[in-house]
């Protein structure tokens, strides 16, 4: 049966519900916001807004359970006089600077070792990413008990193999010792972030480069000075960036470690926040103690994003 | 029956509904009384099956349900307890541990009546109970039980070195030389821990020292007291201790004892408990002897357990009950102290010689006669800002510094620097 062109524009020209909803979406100024939204409002809820009730805190005098007033940045100045937040201040310092030069140096190390030609090379790259996977505590509990005084299997192989002296290091009860541990276990849990993540740059490097290097005469070392280091900058970039932000911020290991001790000498800026703000009730202290290094933090996300930027554009 | 209506079904429902949100109150037939409580798991686990059990006959008996919950004790319990309580939601009861009624005491209901009862049944209620949920003349909590710190020790190398049990501090330090010649060397904690603060306040108490004075305000740690206190940990630190104590948490000096290390522990009794449950092969060689004293006399920290309720319960009355039930009914109490097997103590008076002490000829020394039981930070009431000195562990650090090399002098100068500063502030 024939149909008439005008009957055709009438059934097109009466959209059902649906029809005009997906009429609508089409339009670029709806959906977009429509696409953004649920990101969005997730942001405000999970990030915004404890972020906003955090520096509420830090300028208040917050106490659990009762009622509080602002009292501007002086919880930020009392924190500097007390020798246990200095200590603290230092240790997060020590602890992420060490920690990351490590992560740095043997990510890539790992990183070049993997991107070679391996057996079971699929078998092997997921099992690097083991200690990433596992739940922090859980493996910190596995390390806790490896330098544990009365257990330490890495005591006793030392003891064993004639490289310590009985009774060995006490790992956890003397402040270098501590931190090392601490250091140990943040770098072998943060390691296979950082090697898959420049495994991934250095996939992208274009075979060519290499191949033109190698007939002009460069040698291994050139290449990675003058090849592979230079393109993996903006990957390194941004992973130093991440890393520095976690380390700083890290928890988990030295709460399950050392407790912060041996005399403070492992606290971290979460540990103590979470000594003070929980276990002493002060809120408003616990708060400025973790919000203490925002604005440095602030300043390197933006400087390093600044030259990622560079290197990309 | 006249039919109903469309129109008076909707306008019945409506009103009805209006009236249930306006007052927040459900309808009586609908209304299930039920109270929730949050505890911690006990290191004694067959006293939470106990006490599971009393819960279900307490609901047979009275028609309220109980929801019992359990939780780690330490740093998880904290924090449920800040988070229930700055949302103002959660459970209607809650075990407190020592001092924690100080820390909550505005959000905690005034239980002074439940409490005159208890002591009208069982006499006062022993003193760490006293100081640590009595705040500001109202009790915030109910004594529940207490966990008591005693000396554990290994009977079978004392006998074999024919060694004295120690009666104070300092006749520690003679049997504690010979025990690390032996091989097994006293076992107290000098870290960032509990264990380190319960065996360090009472030494210094002993000795007739206190981190602040009875006012709260006034510091007194910097004194002759705490010097002979330090001076004791160093000599106790080099010729009867190892290293390993200034990295221990407060399961190490157990596990050092159950595993055949320590010789002389100072703990609750549950090393012996687990090591008994557990067949450990260190278990009949343990024994336990009354804490020590020194020139200012026998003093004690105890652990000492309450149930406060929240004061945004809704169930206030019934959680009363389940307290009355659970402690003010005698039978249940006993049943509940009995499986406890000796870790949980009744915190009254007049049930301090209890049959559980009878059951194992080594619980004997946890009558503990003459000693004086007392919370952290004492004499000083355990207010927000003793807490502070307390969970930032400035005893067992000044300790752990004096005997790492700082001088005496330093050591305490430091510690009155810090607390002087926390009371400031």
């Amino acid at each position: 049966m024939a149909v008439r062109a005008d009957e055709l524009a009438v059934t097109r020209s009466r959209p059902g519900v649906l029809g005009r909803l997906r009429v609508w979406l089409d339009r670029e100024p709806v959906l977009g916001p429509v696409l953004v939204t649920p990101a969005l409002l997730l942001l405000l809820l999970l990030v915004a807004y404890p972020f906003v009730m955090a520096l509420y805190f830090a300028l208040s005098n917050s106490f659990i359970g009762r009622p509080s007033e602002f009292i501007g940045i002086r919880n930020f100045v009392k924190l500097w006089d007390s020798d246990v937040f200095r200590q603290t201040f230092q240790n997060a310092f020590v602890f992420t600077g060490i920690a990351v030069i490590f992560k740095i140096v043997l990510g890539i190390c790992l990183a070049l070792l993997l991107n070679e030609q391996l057996w079971l090379k699929r078998l092997i790259r997921g099992a690097v990413l083991l200690p990433w996977v596992i739940p922090t505590a859980l493996s910190t509990l596995g390390w806790w008990w490896m330098f544990n005084s009365l257990y330490s299997v890495v005591n006793w192989t030392g003891i064993a193999l004639g490289i310590m002296s009985p009774p060995g290091p006490n790992w956890l009860g003397q402040a270098y010792y501590a931190m090392a541990a601490v250091i140990t276990v943040n770098v072998w849990r943060g390691l296979p972030f950082f090697a898959i993540t420049i495994l991934a740059g250095l996939v992208a490097i274009p075979k060519e480069l290499y191949e033109a290097a190698e007939a002009d005469g460069a040698g291994a070392n050139a290449r990675f000075w003058h090849i592979t280091l230079p393109l993996l900058k903006p990957v390194l970039a941004v992973v130093v960036l991440f890393s520095t932000i976690f380390t700083f911020s890290d928890f988990n290991i030295v709460y399950v470690l050392t407790h912060g001790g041996p005399i403070n000498s492992t606290h971290l800026f979460a540990t103590l926040s979470r000594q003070i703000g929980i276990d002493t009730g002060r809120l408003g202290e616990g708060a400025a103690i973790s919000l203490y290094l925002f604005p440095l933090l602030a300043f390197v996300v933006w400087v390093q994003l600044r030259f990622v930027r560079k290197q990309q554009f | 029956m006249e039919p109903v209506s469309r129109r008076h079904f909707l306008v019945g429902s409506t009103a009805g509904l209006a009236g249930i949100l306006a007052t927040r109150v459900p309808p009586a037939r609908g209304q299930v009384r039920e109270v929730s409580y949050l505890c911690w798991n006990n290191f004694a686990p067959a006293s939470d099956k106990k006490m599971a059990e009393i819960g279900q006959r307490f609901t047979k008996d009275t028609g309220i349900k109980l929801k019992i919950d359990h939780i780690s004790h330490m740093g998880p319990q904290q924090s449920k307890y800040a988070s229930e309580v700055q949302t103002q939601a959660g459970h209607d009861l809650v075990e407190m541990r020592m001092h924690f009624p100080w820390l909550y005491e505005p959000q905690l209901v005034d239980v002074s009546d439940v409490v005159a009862g208890l002591e009208k049944q069982y006499g006062k209620a022993l003193s760490s109970s006293y100081e640590g949920a009595h705040v500001n003349g109202v009790w915030r909590a109910v004594p529940q039980y207490h966990g008591m710190f005693v000396a554990a020790y290994r009977e079978d190398l004392f006998k074999k070195a024919s060694l004295k049990v120690p009666d104070t501090w300092e006749e520690l330090y003679t049997v504690g030389k010979e025990l690390k010649k032996m091989g097994n060397p006293v076992g107290i904690p000098i870290s960032q821990n509990y264990d380190s603060i319960s065996t360090a306040g009472p030494v210094l108490w002993s000795f007739g020292g206190m981190e602040v004075d009875k006012d709260g305000k006034t510091v007194k740690i910097n004194s002759p007291a705490t010097a002979q206190t330090i001076e004791w940990y160093k000599k106790m630190f080099k010729d009867c201790m190892e290293p390993e104590v200034l990295s221990w948490s407060d399961a190490s000096n157990n596990e050092s004892l159950q595993q055949g290390k320590a010789g002389w522990i100072h703990n609750p009794v549950s090393a012996y408990i687990i090591a008994k449950q557990k067949k450990l092969v260190t278990a009949d060689g343990i024994n336990h002897h009354r804490s020590l004293g020194g020139p200012s006399g026998r003093h004690e920290t105890d652990t000492p357990r309450h149930i406060g309720i929240w004061k945004f319960s809704k169930n206030v009355e019934p959680a009363k009950e389940w307290i009355k039930y659970l402690i003010g009914n005698k039978a249940n109490y006993d049943e509940y102290i009995m499986a406890g097997d000796a870790f949980n103590l009744p915190a009254y008076e007049k049930l301090a010689d209890h049959p559980v002490l009878r059951t194992d000829a080594k619980y004997a020394a946890l009558r503990g006669e003459g000693v004086q039981y007392h919370t952290y930070g004492w004499p000083a009431p355990p207010s927000d800002k003793v807490q502070l000195i307390t969970n930032t562990y400035l005893l067992p650090n000044m300790i752990a510094k004096a005997v790492t090399g700082t001088s005496t002098k330093d050591a305490m100068a430091w510690a009155e620097s810090e607390m002087k500063k926390i009371l400031a502030g």
